[in-house]
């Protein structure tokens, strides 16, 4: 049943194809249309989510008469969902649009269309709208879908809904009224959550971060997050975007330590076509190191594309390693519009307070014995009494282990304690554990994340299926890599 | 004008007028009663319903839960403020647009940064920072609020109390007094790692005790390991410096064991 159906699909666009627009396009289309559908007969995910990636490579090929042509092949005319897509189309080439239907209106079969070919329809035209900067027909197309995937319960649908859910929450950022929909979108994550829609549900809970997060609205994002249901990733996209918004959290709530964690696995695990991306998560992921008092290691700022981007943050970084205050302030001034834009001036206003701490450490590690006034001159500290400041400076910088030191109050001085022999201690011991530990597991994930084939230890495949699997493992290595650029 | 509004304004009169007489029990009394008076008004949040006296009714009660912070402080209830500050903030956030900008707006957003500080809840401090506009954070009190935590974080806690004769308010009075408590204790965790011992005189000076007697009681209740001799407090005690020499052979054991295991595995 599902092969006629495929031969049927195939011989279609030979016959109608010789309308005046490009034919490879519509083609390749209605092939997607038929990979969908045996997908959706044979209930198999993984048809369904191949052809969204083929469709991302055809994502600049698409035209409106193209459109309209595909429109009228995979719905039925007339129906609800035929005139409100075709509406949102751009009319000017409305003659070439009559000729086609015409042409391949006829043969393409009179049946219910799929659940699945007319969500799949919604999204080209969402993506091809959004495209075309028409953000307000966007809006309109994408809340109808939202309206209509509300009332479908298929696992085939999810992929295609999970997509829909991200550009549907991305038009309406381009045009600036992510708060409207925050209700909708909560309300979408706990249909996802009733239906077991895990990949449904990790995207909504990155939308509805990215959307919490668009207002500063930290609390409620960390609250909703951690009462989320976790479970393992599907989609390596939405575990990186996860783990930045996770990564942002954590910074604004002083959790340093596993802030960074998060954002240097984020920038790690994003592909490489995503630099935007990468940029972010590098330029927190500095602040982040700065304010646990590390230094970041000059290749972060010379990695490729990034040298600009990172610069006004190499120039901070400098500022804090040299311990200048004078000098932080003035990069703080100087790009503080970049700061702005990107969100990070109040961390930098953190900073200050680590540029003392690392001054003070050099003084520490410079001098045995330094009276506290001389010590208030080197930070540059401009108070009304400076000793006293240093003092207190001093003091706490002690207790928060930054220095190691005493102060004596009656010389006023502060005398830095001899560094002892660390290989007397049981610190190399615990350092060589934590490495070999993080190997082990390391080895232990990457054995646990090996796939293989179902059932492939009982029967022997035909010569025919493993054509059919090995094209189909190619054209998927293939297409990650584009879809990786599609998605960021 | 409807009915239930004008007996809400009345009440709240009546209330202004027993806070401008401090009578502040009264006003808790009225409090409550206007609260529940509140629950009536289908505009207020969180139903947020389109009535045609919506406007009037939300800046009414955004003016009584602004008194209501005001009063907590006046009060000394810290809880009661925290409760309080919760009912008030969607009045800012999610009305601010549909109302005229309350005059006493960033002043109680700097009185509720001032609390998180005193209560040394640092993470919130900054979570509610991060909602506040570049024009926010230069408002006196804000900026008041903001420079405090900076010289905290740092230490300079010199700064932090000079920053008590400065207040941007009155009201700022009340919890300043508290901050002076919690940088005692800060200074004193300082000291005990920073110093071997401190004359009685200079401890005394530095944790802002007037006389040595109320030195002795705090140093007895918050710090019993002080050593208090011959004019001297030693905070010696208080450090376990002596090395550990010993080899944690029952560790290293089971790492040794646990390395082993899983190379045979890999093997």
């Amino acid at each position: 049943m599902t092969q006629d159906v495929e031969m049927k699909d195939k011989e279609n666009p030979s016959n109608s194809l010789s309308s005046p627009f490009t034919p490879s396009t519509l083609h390749h289309l209605k092939e997607i249309a038929s990979l969908m559908e045996t997908g959706a007969h044979a209930r198999e995910v993984r048809r369904i989510m191949r052809a969204v990636r083929l469709t991302m490579a055809l994502r600049r090929k698409l035209k409106a008469p193209v459109l309209s042509a595909f429109l009228n092949f995979a719905l039925a005319p007339g129906s609800e969902a035929h005139s409100r897509l075709l509406s949102y189309l751009p009319k000017e080439d409305e003659h070439e649009m009559e000729v086609d239907t015409a042409s391949s209106g006829a043969p393409a079969p009179a049946k219910h269309p799929l659940p699945e070919l007319e969500i799949y329809c919604y999204l080209l035209v969402l993506i091809f709208l959004i495209d075309k900067k028409r953000y307000n027909e966007a809006k309109a197309c994408s809340s109808a879908s939202i309206a209509r995937l509300k009332n479908m319960n298929r696992r085939t649908v999810d992929v295609l809904a999970a997509r829909l859910y991200f550009y549907y929450s991305l038009c309406y950022e381009l045009t600036g009224d992510l708060a409207e929909i925050r209700g909708n979108l909560l309300a979408l994550h706990r249909i996802a959550t009733l239906r077991h829609d895990e990949l449904g549900q990790e995207t909504l809970l990155n939308l509805l971060l990215r959307n919490y997060l668009h207002y500063n609205l930290y609390d409620q994002a960390e609250k909703l997050r951690s009462k989320a249901p976790r479970f393992e990733a599907h989609s390596n996209q939405q575990f990186c975007r996860y783990l930045f918004y996770l990564g942002k959290i954590r910074t604004i709530q002083l959790e340093y330590t596993d802030a960074k964690e998060s954002l240097l696995q984020a920038a790690r695990k994003a592909p490489v076509a995503a630099l935007g991306f990468r940029v972010q998560c590098n330029k927190w992921a500095i602040i982040v190191r700065l304010l646990l008092g590390e230094i970041p290691e000059r290749t972060v700022f010379m990695q490729k594309g990034m040298e600009k981007a990172l610069r006004p943050y190499f120039e901070l970084t400098n500022a804090v390693r040299i311990g200048d205050l004078e000098l932080f302030k003035s990069v703080a001034e100087k790009f503080s519009s970049t700061f702005s834009s990107d969100r990070t001036n109040n961390l930098i206003v953190r900073l200050r307070h680590n540029v003392i701490r690392t001054g003070l450490r050099n003084i520490s590690i410079s001098y045995s014995r330094i009276s506290l006034a001389d010590v208030a001159k080197k930070l540059r500290l401009d108070s009304a009494n400076p000793v006293a400041d240093a003092e207190s400076i001093v003091s706490k910088a002690i207790r928060d282990g930054a220095i190691d030191a005493t102060v004596d109050h009656a010389n006023g001085w502060m005398v830095s304690k001899e560094t002892g022999d660390i290989y007397s201690t049981n610190e190399p011991q615990l350092a060589f554990n934590s490495r070999i530990a993080f190997c082990l597991n390391m080895h232990n994930e990457a054995v646990r994340a090996l796939r293989f084939p179902p059932n492939s230890h009982k029967e022997k495949e035909s010569a025919e299926k493993r054509r059919e699997r090995q094209q189909q493992e190619q054209e998927l290595a293939k297409h990650i890599a584009e879809e990786d650029d599609d998605e960021f | 004008m409807d009915p239930k509004l004008t007996e809400v304004s009345q009440q709240f009169d009546r209330f202004k007028a027993a806070m401008t007489r401090k009578d502040y029990n009264t006003c808790t009394q009225l409090l409550s009663q206007l609260k529940v008076l509140l629950t009536g008004f289908r505009s207020l949040p969180p139903l947020f319903e389109d009535t045609p006296n919506a406007i009037r009714e939300l800046t009414l009660a955004r003016d009584i839960y602004e008194h209501a912070v005001l009063l907590s402080v006046k009060v000394e209830d810290q809880d009661a403020f925290e409760r309080d500050f919760f009912q008030l903030k969607p009045y800012y956030t999610d009305a601010g647009k549909r109302l005229p900008p309350s005059p006493n707006e960033y002043m109680i957003l700097g009185l509720n940064l001032l609390r998180l500080l005193v209560q040394n809840r640092i993470a919130e401090f900054h979570t509610e920072l991060e909602l506040l506009s570049s024009t926010a954070l230069e408002n006196p009190c804000i900026k008041h609020a903001v420079e405090l935590e900076q010289s905290f974080m740092e230490g300079a806690y010199n700064r932090v109390l000079s920053a008590k004769q400065n207040v941007p308010n009155e009201t700022y009075g009340y919890f300043m007094d508290l901050l002076a408590k919690t940088v005692r204790d800060e200074i004193a965790g300082c000291s005990e790692k920073a110093y071997d011992y401190l004359s009685i005189k200079d401890a005394g000076q530095m944790l802002l005790f007037t006389s040595d007697q109320e030195l002795l009681e705090y140093v007895k209740e918050e710090h019993p390991e002080w050593e208090m001799k011959d004019g001297f407090v030693f905070f010696q005690k208080a450090k376990d410096s002596a090395p550990c020499k010993e080899i944690p052979s029952l560790q290293l054991i089971n790492q040794t064991l646990s390395y082993a295991r899983e190379l045979e595995r890999i093997v």
